[in-house]
């Protein structure tokens, strides 16, 4: 045994493995703990001899951007180890996510509670996109909630940086109802607007409690945007017309954001449509966001500690872990079943993307407390 | 927060895994080289990205301050390599062509040092679901997670392209065509080296500008307290190694010794090699 291998074989000790929570296609997640402090953690642990082609691109995303991003709103990699073939990652341990909690109907949230969400998601955006990494696959289920209230954004499977300008990507990124509309049209040159549309998105789902933008595929999504939103005009959009996917999908008439969210304040409404904005370069930045009026105006976020929380402790630190992420799921699986969640493929398996792979983690029986 | 590259200790430096095993230092270098050498062309025949092949080239250089090469092949981890950066770098490539193409660049290699060796080169193809498919597949496989194991899962690597453009920007050189050209390739010349490795890279970039004036006789202001290098935080101790690592490269070398390392691809080789060669201790 040399050097490597002996200071891997420490490091694997220190974790330990209590229980096995869930399993995707490549990875199966135990909820463990260290061994030294009793702290819980989360050990994802990648498949790797079955894969087709090595390590699956997205267990080596999140190795390389969460080794990086240390943050108190993105998700920890506490470790990194590797046992006989198997890549183990080692993350933080965290209750719930931001899905379940909106689902949660026994739930009232406060606009304090929702600012103070939104503070935390565009904190940890933010600090992502300053050392220029796009997450693009922002929604709430990749919002997780540690015990203490903060949010943490989770699941870097599909993130990646973009330093480099006029970088050509794939516009296969985003669960379908946060997808911003120029990767609808098929863009393949973005920037950090894709993640503050998916943002907005969030944002209006915290207050209807319901997916704002809900499309059944591509094509009604874009149809989703424009009946809430109007049809961009040249003008509002200038140059969408020309993008390699552009279709023409109907004139609809921009309504007032007022009429759907009756309750909200002005501030709130005029934050929800600068992330909402058609031209992404128009859309406001994470960092703009975090001195917009919202945040200042009464009333002020609230302390985290003080959210709401769920009243049964699931088992589902799940979304998280779940490392099998998929491209073009079926978001109406969640409107027909909540067992089914929504999942991302990795762009590079883009044949298997038709089938929606569905899991079922939530068969656990709920412990409450 | 952009993280400085990790570098290996001058411990790591005086006693590498593979010089520990026996193998000599010149002799280490030498395969570094060509392992690199067959990332670059693999790379070119895959029309890789040169990032993901540049980045491939400085994992492997990392990867033998940490691994002996009577363990690890050179001609695998450098698959291994490459393969890994194209992920990493958002340009995947298929496990089947990179196979093909390192079947085809060692079956030449190897034909060069064989008994047919002044006859022309021709290839065959290995068969589509034979076993020489799937054993170098299986240790693809294995050398991606030993690399991603033994580098401790730090795959940060800075490129110095950029770097490269904004030093000739500040000197005034960006105009000069060749000189832009020549330092250019003297920092992918460099990727054969370990100084990608040693050194951070404006030192690496600073040196490459050195030998690019030095061999177009520019001047720049290069006396005490007027040096260029110290614009960018360089020092004169440590560009002149690194230029002495990239010389090093262009030196005559008897035939015996150039062909030496073909035959050394496979770490079953380089085992043979020293049981030849080393006396047991």
């Amino acid at each position: 045994m040399d050097a490597v291998e002996k200071a891997n074989a420490a490091r694997q000790q220190q974790w330990i493995k209590d229980r096995k929570v869930g399993e995707g296609t490549y990875a199966v997640v135990y909820q463990g703990r260290e061994a030294t402090t009793g702290r819980k953690v989360a050990v994802k642990k990648i498949k790797v001899g079955q894969f087709k082609d090595g390590l699956d691109m997205s267990a080596i995303r999140e190795v390389k951007y969460l080794r990086e991003l240390k943050h108190q709103n993105v998700i920890e990699l506490l470790d990194v180890f590797s046992s006989k073939t198997n890549l183990n990652l080692v993350l933080e341990f965290l209750d719930s996510d931001l899905e379940v909690i909106i689902k949660d109907r026994t739930l009232v949230f406060l606009p304090a509670d929702i600012k103070s969400w939104m503070a935390m998601t565009f904190r940890g955006l933010e600090f992502c996109h300053r050392n220029w990494i796009l997450h693009r696959d922002l929604k709430p289920n990749n919002l997780l909630i540690a015990s203490d209230g903060q949010l943490k954004i989770a699941d870097f499977g599909l993130a990646r940086d973009f330093a480099d300008p006029g970088y050509k990507m794939t516009c296969q990124v985003i669960t379908r109802w946060y997808r911003p509309p120029e990767l609808l049209f098929g863009c393949r040159y973005y920037s950090t607007a894709v993640d503050i549309w998916s943002v907005g998105c969030i944002f209006a789902e915290l207050m209807l409690r319901i997916p704002y933008l809900p499309g059944e595929s591509d094509m009604d999504q874009l149809k989703t945007i424009f009946r809430a939103l109007g049809t961009p005009t040249e003008d509002d959009w200038p140059g969408h017309a020309k993008l390699p996917d552009y279709v023409p999908v109907g004139q609809f008439p921009k309504p007032p954001l007022r009429d759907l969210f009756t309750a909200a304040s002005a501030d709130t409404l005029n934050l929800l449509s600068k992330c909402l904005v058609y031209e992404p370069r128009k859309r406001i930045t994470a960092k703009d966001a975090l001195s917009h009026a919202y945040f200042f105006a009464l009333p002020y976020p609230s302390h985290p500690s003080k959210l709401p929380k769920c009243s049964t402790v699931m088992n589902k630190p799940l979304d998280e872990i779940d490392a099998n992420v998929e491209v073009a799921s079926d978001p109406g699986a969640k409107a027909t079943s909540k067992s089914l969640k929504r999942k991302l493929a990795s762009p590079t398996e883009a044949k298997a993307r038709s089938i929606a792979r569905r899991l079922d983690f939530s068969k656990a029986p709920p412990s409450s407390p | 927060m952009p993280a400085l590259p990790p570098l290996a200790s001058l411990a790591q430096l005086e006693n590498s895994p593979s010089t520990d095993d026996g193998l000599p230092a010149v002799l280490e270098e030498d395969l570094r080289a060509y392992g690199c050498k067959l990332i670059h062309q693999a790379g070119i025949l895959l029309t890789q990205k040169q990032v993901a092949v540049a980045a491939a080239q400085i994992l492997f250089q990392r990867f033998w301050y940490v691994s002996s090469m009577k363990h690890f092949g050179v001609g695998d981890i450098g698959m291994g390599a490459l393969f890994l950066a194209s992920k990493l770098e958002e340009c995947p490539i298929r496990m089947r062509d990179l196979i093909n193409v390192y079947d085809v660049l060692l079956q030449r290699a190897a034909h060069t040092i064989g008994p047919k060796a002044d006859t022309p080169f021709k290839y065959h193809p290995m068969s589509y679901f034979g076993t020489a498919f799937y054993d170098l597949k299986e240790s693809l496989v294995v050398a991606e997670m030993q690399i991603l194991k033994r580098l401790g899962f730090n795959v940060h690597v800075v490129l110095p392209y950029g770097t490269l453009i904004n030093y000739l920007q500040v000197l005034g050189l960006i105009k000069q065509e060749n000189a832009c050209t020549k330092a250019w390739g003297y920092l992918n010349d460099a990727f054969q080296t370990p100084v990608y490795a040693l050194y951070q890279i404006p030192t690496i970039v600073c040196a490459a500008i050195l030998l690019t004036i030095r061999h177009l006789n520019i001047s720049l202001p290069s006396e005490a307290p007027n040096c260029w290098w110290e614009l960018f935080d360089a020092c004169w101790e440590d560009m002149w190694n690194v230029c002495g690592y990239i010389m090093r490269l262009y030196r005559e070398r008897p035939e015996a010794e150039q062909k030496r390392v073909l035959g050394l691809v496979s770490k079953k080789d380089v085992r043979r090699w020293l049981e030849d060669n080393v006396p047991d201790k």
